[in-house]
This record gives structure tokens, C-alpha cells and sequence, in this order.
């Protein structure tokens, strides 16, 4: 069993034990910390056999599964595929961890929802074959639903179904293009669909039909109507692995698939994206602007600067689509911090309105510079990670689409709008009320939550080539099968493996 | 005259049986026949388990000296099943007649496996298809999966339904024989090769349906049920039978390859034969319930019993699937330019309707009567598709189809006897907290009918629509896509109100029986094993495509 298949199973593992425990609450909790963390040990293993510099995709491991429909159990990471699954194995034992005391109802089920959850997420990163890539997206859905169901605000089951149904929709016509793909084929095997010459019609209607199913997941402007429900209704640590990691599905799904699968239409729609990106970075952040829930402002920042990732991955550059996988990572990084941090402050408060707080920076000054820290991190202050995704993904984006990108800097202003001013209100002013005065800052659990992801925030804002050096080889691969820049095509695609010589 | 000439003399009479071609049909029926003895003997059930177990150990030692180990040891476990279940039971008729009619059945699918290693694919890859009794029947992928199927799942209906019949107080005598009927009568449907074992099989099943749909006869919805689906059943056979006379003139040939082969020639005349396939299309239409023949389906199968109409969901679209395949593949092959856009037109209603109107249902069952309609239309996808792709598909879209349904019938059984009456979204809030073993059966078939990945129904669904694609159906694909959407939604409600809400204590905990539990159980193992590792059986519905032509 190689390390991938060990990342991915180590959590499915967890939660199969965790079903089969006895009733108590503690054991349960060990055990999905310990395997989260084992996890995370093994996901950090894999940066050992990694070559770095080798664009393609490596550590494969394969196994037959279906053979009667040519399908198989086909894992193997690219650059951008470890970075993101390092996120997801990152962040799961800090959701883990914050989730300790504030889930107290049907607490097995809570942690098995999470580790099955993770496993299927991996499973998606990692997964070179199309028909295992989409049974992994799918289940996905079960537990995410139960999680926003089950543990999530007063209006959870309606967000939970929209949800589902929104990424069932989109999931299910991308299994149709699979299936049309798989009919061109005869074979699921990532390498022989992007082997394919298809006529420009059919790569419009499979460019579209793969578009909607990650649009919806990004989201993008106009289909994100599920995700401030969503992550209004879930629970903390929902909220933080669906801004964390699930959306990232989506935009990992564009340039792992939906790129170089179809260039033509690609580089054709690219402007059209380009487009839409922005409207959803403006439409996103004046949106955010005028919540007065906090973690409804949150979720539309995220439409926003999910809105830059997309940006960059449409420029179609080397500097800013490599950014948008970085910005993938930082997005993860200080939007699912801000989320916790807004869990820890409902905990205490049992209200989100941001007008029932004020000038608890006195009170809690240990949460409000953490908040400050992130908020800033997540308004790409120089000096923090956000600033060394959002900055390039707009020097690149200048390069092809002067337009986009002077509309799109506009939502980077608007950013530290709404985040500061949030700030401001909730931390600054005068300390009045009751309920303000009788905060209570942050436990030591919960700082030690926040403490890894200030460190790898601010360690990425300021030496940000190692996370670069990760993820640039296979976004050049990328863009040079779109055949725009990058490698030409087939220098070092070709190459065994074994990277720098 | 000794005896050995009298029979030699009539071997010379009668034509030679090949009986391997009907064998997993013969324990079903002698054990029909035998419980319906039992039934008539009343008090003295000596009178007829001893005969029988006479009969079955005789037959059972003849075979094996004639070196059929497998038939002979199926017939001594059947001979010795009915006196033994009388000696276990003496006061529990009904319990002996489910445990020699499950019996009968294991003893169905032994054969059937059997068959298919001995007779049918000797190297257990490829199906020779065969044909038997002068061209009757034909054993071949369709015939393997269809009695795979029927029986499978009245062998989990029988111990679902038994202490549902008995809370009811409508375990009769006839039911465990009726049901064998059916069952032998969709088994014979899927072989059936003939027009005229078609329309025979057809009736065989349907007259038994129609007692089993009014078995409540205290009930007034269940004689609505019962009266309802025989006089359209019978509207739609006499229609059918119009249908398959036109076809007779049209082609002067009622085997079915001879058809097709008829079909072919110029002196066919095609109008004769065209309304001939459309009039058999309207009586089999209803049989499956396509749309627009679907609309006994919502009144029948919530007024019949619920593990008959769990049953009847699950077992009849798969015989009914089965003729649709065999008719329009083998018969009518040739004019296939005219039922491919009629039969896709048709799965695309019939998706649409029943997932649409289902959203707006709240009695459970009729919510998976509508359910049933709308994967009528997925089957319909294989067979537009045309092809050896879709026809293996529709095959094992039926089995996982029939297994999901009768897993969420049978967790709606154990409401029911709850309640005594019709369940509804309300009696399921907080089942996931009260019975979560339940609660979570019921979800895993909800999302097995629902599609999604992990479970049967999604192999199901990826290769009816692989198949559409594959034939360049994929506006139908796409019509099925939405309508699985729609579907999911209507399943997830289903699951999120036993999720996601509080349980209320004044409605009781479900009931569930040992045979309920074994039977839902064994659903849902079946659910994950052929969601997961679907290879083996894949792999005998891709060899499947090899018919008698």
C-alpha cells in the first residue's frame, strides 16, 4: 500500500472505528484526533518521495477495480494536488480540536461524518481516474450534508438539501460529459481522456457541462446562492472545512480537468470567466459589505476571494495561475481561521449580529489580535500569505486582461472594507452591555487551534518560494497542454520520472 | 404391459423435456402445488408432507444416480423441508408455509447458478444462449438475471412480509402459494420466447397479483387496489394479446426470433406489424408502468399489503423488463427506427413525471410508488440504448433497483405495524435517534435508489446512462440527470426527516421482527457489496448481452 492510498484510508479507518466504539464521548474524540493526526503524519511523508521539480503526475499507485467498465483504483499528486491535500490534512485535526467541547450531541456520529468526510475529500485530490475522482466528489456530499443537518443553526435542513441538490446538479452533468468522454475512450484513465482530440463543438458542451459542476462548488457568481446558507448553518468546523477545503474542490476540478482537458474552449471562455470572476469578486464583497452577521459577511467574502482564484486560473499565466493555487491554500488558511474564531466568539456569546458586539478588544484582547492577525491576513496585507497569492494572481491577470484585473483590485479594496470595519465595530469603541463586558477570552485549546494557522499564515506571508516551488512545475504542465505558456508542450511531460538531473 | 415398456413407449410419445432449461422454475411450483395441498389438509398435514417427502427424497436419489448431484440434492432438501417444517411448527401454519416456500426458492436460485455453470457458461465467462422446449424458452443473459432477481427478492419478501401478514391478520393460507406463482410466472416471463409463453407467463403472474393486491379483503383501499389493478391489467392484456395477434399476421410466426427475422423481409407488411408493436407496447407499457400507462400505480401499491407491494415494485419491473428487452430486441429489432424514439420519449415523461409529482406526496409508500415510476424510465434508458451495452445495463439496473426497494419497503413495513395504518414523512421524524439501525437501512436504500456513489444504484444508474451516451442518447441522459436531481430530493427528504429532527415520543418504536431484520439487512449488505466491488456480478451482466436471436 503506498502513501497516498495510506492518506486516504487512515481517516475512513478512524471513523469505521469510532462507529463500532461504545458510547462514551472521550474515546471517540481521542481517536479521531489520533487518526486525523496520523493522517496529517502521512500526508507529510509524501513530501519525501516528492520530487518537486517534476511537473507531472507521480507517486502513482494502481489497482484494478471494475474492469467490466474500465474503471480502476488510480491515485497519483501533481504539485497542486499535495498542496491541497497537505490543507485538508492540516486543517482536520485543528477542526477537531475546536469541535472538543462544543459538540456535545451525537458526538460519535459528528467525528465519523468528519474523517469519512476527509477521506473522500483526499480521495478527490488524489484520484487519476475520472469514474474514482467522481465517486469521491460525490460522497463527499453525505457527510457534509449530515454535518450541516444534523449539527448546524436553526434553518439547517434547507440548507443542507440546497446544498446537496446544488452539487448534485452540477456533479451529474459532469458524469454525463465523463460518460461521453468514456464513450470516446473506452477507458476512465485520467491520462487516456486528456490524451483526446476533440472538435471544438464537443469541447464547448463538456468545457460546459464540467464548468457548472465546479462552479457551483467554487462558487461562482451566479450559482453560489447555497453558500452563505451553508456556511451560516453549519457547524463551526463544518463551515471551516467547507471554506477550507471543500471549495477548493472546484477550482482544483478546473485546472486539474476542465483546462487541459479542453483548451480550445478554454482559451475561448477564458474571457467569459474572466468576466464572471470579477462580477463575483465585486458582487461578493459589496454583499459582505452590508451583512450585519458576521459569518454571513464571512461567507461572502469567501464568494469574493474564491472569485480571485478563478481569476487567476483564467489568466492563463504562469505567475497567476500558479498565485491562484497558492490563494487555493491561503483562502483555506485565514478564511477557515476567521470561522473558528467566529465559532469561539458564538460559543460565548450565542449571537453573530455584529451590532451586539463592541469594544471587546479590551475585554478579550488575546482573540481580537488574532482576529486583527487573520482579517488582515485574509485582506492580503504584505507580509502575510493572502498578499502573496492575491498580488500575483492581479500582476498576471494585468498582463492578459488589463480590464478584469483593474475591476478585480477594486474587490481587493473592498476587502479590508468590510473586514476592518467589521473589526472596528466588534472591537474597537466603547465597551458597553453586559453580555460585552462578561466575555471571556480564549481558552488555551483554543488558542493552540489558532496558534498553527497564524504560524503558517504569517510563515507563508513571508517566505512563500517553498509553496511556490510545490505547485509552479504542475501549473506549468497545466498550461502548457492549454498550450499558452508554461512548458512547450511535451518538454518534460515526457520525461520518466526522476525530476532535476 | 410391464412398466419399463409402458414407459419406454411413452418417452416415444411425448417429446424430449431438456429440463435443465426449466429447472429452477419446477421447485417453485411443486412446492405451490404442495402447500396448496397442505392448505386443503387442513389438521392432517401427515396426508401430505409425508407423500411429499416421499416424492421429493425418490426424485432426489433417482437424479443422483443419474449423475445430477445438484437437481438431485434440491429435490431432497425439498422433500424433507415439508415434514420437517411441520414437525418444527405444528401450530404455526404460517410459519411452515414461508419456510418450505423460502426453501423452494434457495432451491430456484441454486438451480439457477447451477444452469449457468453447467448449461449455460460451462467456462464461466461467455453465455451460450440456448434454446428449450422446441423454442419456448430461452436460456440465455436475460433469462439468468431475470431469475436471479425474481427470486432473490421473494426470497427477502418472505420473511419481510410474515410478521407484517400476521399483525394484519391476513396470513392466508394462499398467499406463500400465490406468491410462488408469481414468481414462477416472472421467471418464465424473462424466458419466455414464444408470444405465447410470453402472454401465458404474463397472466400467470398477474391473475396471482391481483389476489395478493386484494389480500386485505377487510380493508376497502386494498379491494380498491386489487379491483383497480385487474380491471386495467386485464384492459392492458387484452390489448396486448390485439398486439401480438397483429404481429402473428404480419409475420406468421409467434417465436420470437422467427419474428424478427420476418420483420426483416420485404413482404412484411409494416403497417400490420407497426400497430402490432404499438399495441404491445401499450400493454407491456403498463405492466412496467411507463408513463403515460402509469397511473394505477400510485393507487395500487399504496392500497396492496406493503411487503406485497414492495414486492410487486421490485419483482414485476424486472420480469416486465425483462419481455420489454426480449420483444424489442429479439422481435422487433427491425423496427426499432420506429419504438427507439416513441420508448425514449416515453423514459423521458416517465422520469420527469414520477419524480416531480413524488415531491408533493407525503404518504411513504406513495412516494415510492412514484419513485417506482420514475426508475422505470432509467431501465427504459437501456433499452432505447439498443445495444449490448444497454442491455446488460438494464439487467443489472433492474437487480439493483429491485434490492434498494424492497430494503426501504421493508423498513416501511416496520412503521407500519407500528402504526396500523398509512406512514407518512411525519411518523419517520427522528427515526435516525429512536431506531438508527433502521433509520440507517432505510437510508442506504433511499440513496441506493437516489444514485449515489458507494451504493448499488449508483453501478446502476452509471451504466444505463453510459449506455445512452454510448448510443448518442444524451439529451435523454441529460432529461435523466435532471430528473435524478428532483429524485434526490425527494429521497433526501425522506432521510433528513429522519435525521435531522427530533424524534416524538408519542408515536412508538417501530417493530421489527427477526425475519424483517434479516430480510432488510441482507438488502442493504447487497446494496454496499454491488455498490463497491461490483465486478462478479458485472461481469455476468456483461456476458448477459448473448441472446437466443
Amino acid at each position: 500500500m503506498g502513501l497516498l492510498s495510506l492518506t486516504i484510508l487512515i481517516p475512513a479507518f478512524g471513523a469505521l472505528v469510532i462507529a463500532f466504539l461504545d458510547r462514551g464521548d472521550a474515546v471517540p474524540k481521542i481517536v479521531a484526533l489520533v487518526t486525523s493526526l496520523a493522517a496529517f503524519a502521512a500526508s507529510l511523508a509524501i513530501l519525501g518521495p516528492f520530487q518537486m521539480g517534476e511537473p507531472g503526475l507521480q507517486l502513482t499507485e494502481s489497482l484494478t477495480w471494475i474492469p467490466a467498465i474500465g474503471a480502476s483504483i488510480s491515485l497519483a499528486v501533481d504539485g497542486t494536488s499535495l498542496a491541497l491535500i497537505l490543507l485538508t490534512t492540516f486543517l482536520t485535526p485543528l477542526i477537531i480540536i475546536a469541535s472538543w467541547d462544543s459538540i456535545t450531541d451525537r458526538v460519535r456520529g459528528y467525528l465519523a461524518a468528519f474523517l469519512l468526510l476527509e477521506s473522500a475529500v483526499l480521495g478527490v485530490f488524489a484520484a487519476t481516474d475520472l469514474l474514482l475522482f467522481y465517486v469521491f466528489f460525490e460522497v463527499s456530499l453525505v457527510p457534509m450534508y449530515l454535518i450541516i443537518g444534523i449539527w448546524g443553526g436553526a434553518a439547517r435542513k434547507a440548507a443542507a438539501i440546497k446544498f446537496f441538490l446544488y452539487t448534485l446538479l452540477g456533479g451529474l452533468l459532469m458524469l454525463v460529459a465523463i460518460l461521453y468522454l468514456f464513450s470516446q475512450t473506452g477507458s476512465f484513465a485520467y491520462a487516456d481522456m486528456l490524451a483526446l482530440e476533440l472538435s471544438v463543438t464537443e469541447q464547448r458542451w463538456l468545457f460546459a457541462a464540467f464548468l457548472i459542476a465546479f462552479a457551483v462548488k467554487v462558487p461562482l457568481f451566479p450559482v453560489h446562492t447555497w453558500l452563505p446558507d451553508a456556511h451560516t448553518e453549519a457547524p463551526t468546523g463544518g463551515s471551516v472545512f467547507l471554506a477550507g477545503v471543500l471549495l477548493k474542490l472546484g477550482t482544483f476540478g478546473l485546472l486539474r480537468y476542465a483546462l487541459p482537458f479542453f483548451p480550445d474552449a478554454t482559451v475561448e471562455f477564458a474571457p467569459w470567466l474572466l468576466a464572471i470572476s470579477v462580477v463575483g469578486i465585486l458582487y461578493g464583497a459589496v454583499v459582505a459589505l452590508m451583512q450585519s452577521d458576521i459569518k454571513k459577511l464571512i461567507a461572502y467574502s469567501s464568494v469574493s476571494h474564491m472569485g480571485f482564484v478563478v481569476l487567476g486560473t483564467f489568466a492563463l499565466t504562469t505567475t497567476a495561475t500558479s498565485a491562484s493555487v497558492v490563494q487555493m491554500v491561503n483562502h483555506g488558511l485565514s478564511t477557515g481561521a476567521l470561522f473558528l474564531l467566529i465559532g469561539f466568539l458564538y460559543e460565548r456569546r450565542h449571537t453573530r449580529q455584529i451590532a451586539a458586539f463592541g469594544g471587546l478588544a479590551k475585554r478579550i484582547p488575546m482573540m481580537a489580535g488574532l482576529w486583527l492577525v487573520v482579517s488582515l491576513s485574509s485582506l492580503a496585507l504584505p507580509g502575510l500569505n493572502g498578499f502573496v497569492g492575491e498580488f500575483p494572481i492581479l500582476l498576471g491577470t494585468f498582463q492578459t486582461n488589463r480590464t478584469a484585473a483593474v475591476f478585480a483590485t477594486f474587490g481587493a479594496i473592498l476587502a479590508a472594507l468590510y473586514l476592518l470595519w467589521a473589526y472596528q465595530r466588534m472591537f474597537h469603541g466603547p465597551l458597553e452591555g453586559a453580555d460585552n463586558e462578561n466575555t471571556s477570552d480564549l481558552k488555551p485549546r483554543e488558542i493552540g487551534v489558532l496558534v498553527p494557522l497564524v504560524v503558517v499564515i504569517v510563515a507563508i506571508g513571508l517566505y512563500p518560494k517553498p509553496l511556490y516551488d510545490l505547485v509552479e512545475p504542475s501549473v506549468d504542465r497545466v498550461l502548457a497542454e492549454v498550450g499558452v505558456e508554461g512548458l512547450i508542450p511535451g518538454d518534460g511531460l515526457a520525461e520518466p520520472e526522476g525530476g532535476d538531473q | 404391459m410391464s412398466v419399463s415398456s409402458f414407459l419406454a413407449q411413452t418417452t416415444t410419445l411425448v417429446p424430449p423435456v431438456e429440463w435443465a432449461g426449466i429447472a429452477p422454475e419446477l421447485p417453485p411450483t411443486a412446492m405451490a402445488l404442495a402447500l396448496l395441498l397442505l392448505a386443503v389438509a387442513r389438521k392432517r398435514p401427515e396426508l401430505v408432507s409425508l407423500p411429499a417427502a416421499l416424492v421429493g427424497l425418490g426424485l432426489g436419489g433417482w437424479l443422483i444416480t443419474q449423475d445430477q448431484i445438484v437437481p438431485g440434492a434440491v429435490a431432497i432438501g425439498l422433500g424433507i423441508v415439508i415434514p420437517a417444517a411441520v414437525f418444527a411448527f405444528p401450530r404455526r401454519q404460517s410459519m411452515v408455509r414461508v419456510f418450505a416456500a423460502a426453501a423452494s426458492l434457495v432451491g430456484a436460485l441454486v438451480l439457477t447458478v447451477w444452469q449457468y455453470a453447467t448449461v449455460l457458461a460451462p467456462d464461466l465467462a461467455v453465455i451460450v444462449p440456448q434454446e428449450a422446449l422446441a423454442g419456448a424458452v430461452a436460456n440465455d443473459g436475460i433469462a439468468l438475471f431475470t431469475r436471479l432477481t425474481v427470486y432473490l427478492t421473494a426470497l427477502l419478501a418472505l420473511p419481510i412480509g410474515y410478521g407484517y401478514l400476521q399483525d394484519r391478520r391476513i396470513n392466508k393460507a394462499e398467499v406463500e402459494p400465490l406468491l410462488l406463482l408469481t414468481v414462477v410466472g416472472m421467471a418464465a416471463l424473462g424466458t419466455a420466447n414464444d408470444l405465447i409463453t410470453l402472454f401465458v407467463a404474463l397472466e400467470v403472474l398477474s391473475l396471482a397479483l391481483y389476489v395478493l393486491a386484494s389480500l386485505a379483503r377487510r380493508d376497502r383501499r386494498s379491494q380498491e387496489a386489487g379491483l383497480k389493478y385487474f380491471v386495467l391489467g386485464t384492459v392492458a392484456s387484452t390489448i396486448m394479446l390485439y398486439g401480438m395477434a397483429l404481429t402473428f399476421v404480419a409475420t406468421g410466426s409467434v417465436d420470437l426470433p422467427g419474428i424478427g427475422a420476418a420483420m426483416g423481409l420485404v413482404t412484411t407488411p409494416e403497417l400490420v406489424s407497426v400497430l402490432g408493436l404499438g399495441l404491445v407496447t401499450v400493454g407491456i407499457g403498463f405492466k412496467v408502468s411507463l408513463v403515460p400507462f402509469q397511473f394505477w400505480t400510485p393507487d395500487v401499491y399504496q392500497g396492496s399489503p406493503t411487503n406485497i407491494t414492495g414486492f410487486m415494485a421490485a419483482a414485476v419491473k424486472a420480469a416486465g423488463f425483462a419481455a420489454i428487452l426480449r420483444l424489442y430486441l429479439v422481435a422487433f429489432d427491425d423496427l426499432a427506427a420506429f419504438w427507439v424514439p416513441i420508448l425514449a420519449v416515453f423514459a423521458a415523461l416517465t422520469m420527469i413525471y414520477g419524480a416531480v409529482v413524488a415531491i408533493v406526496q407525503h404518504d411513504l409508500k406513495r412516494i415510492l410508488a412514484y419513485s417506482s415510476i420514475t426508475h422505470a424510465g432509467y431501465a427504459t434508458i437501456g433499452v432505447v440504448a439498443n445495444s449490448d451495452a444497454g442491455l446488460s445495463s438494464t439487467l443489472w439496473y433492474l437487480l439493483t433497483y429491485a434490492i434498494g426497494t424492497l430494503g426501504a419497503f421493508g423498513c416501511v413495513i416496520a412503521l407500519e405495524r407500528r402504526r396500523r395504518g398509512e406512514v407518512t414523512l411525519l411518523d419517520l421524524r427522528g427515526l435516525g435517534r429512536s431506531s438508527p439501525a433502521l433509520a440507517g437501512i432505510l437510508a442506504l436504500s433511499l440513496l441506493s435508489l437516489a444514485g449515489i456513489p458507494g451504493t448499488a444504484g449508483f453501478v446502476g444508474k452509471l451504466l444505463v446512462f453510459q449506455a445512452g451516451v454510448a448510443s448518442g442518447l444524451v439529451w435523454l441522459v441529460v432529461i435523466g440527470v435532471l430528473s435524478s436531481v428532483v429524485a434526490a430530493f425527494f429521497y433526501l427528504r425522506i432521510a433528513g426527516t429522519m435525521f435531522l429532527e427530533e424524534p416524538d415520543p408519542a408515536r412508538g418504536l417501530p417493530v421489527v421482527s427477526t425475519g424483517l431484520s434479516f430480510g432488510v439487512s441482507v438488502a442493504a449488505t447487497l446494496v454496499l457489496y454491488l455498490g463497491v466491488f461490483p465486478q462478479p456480478i458485472l461481469q455476468i451482466a456483461e456476458s448477459a448481452a448473448a441472446l437466443v436471436r
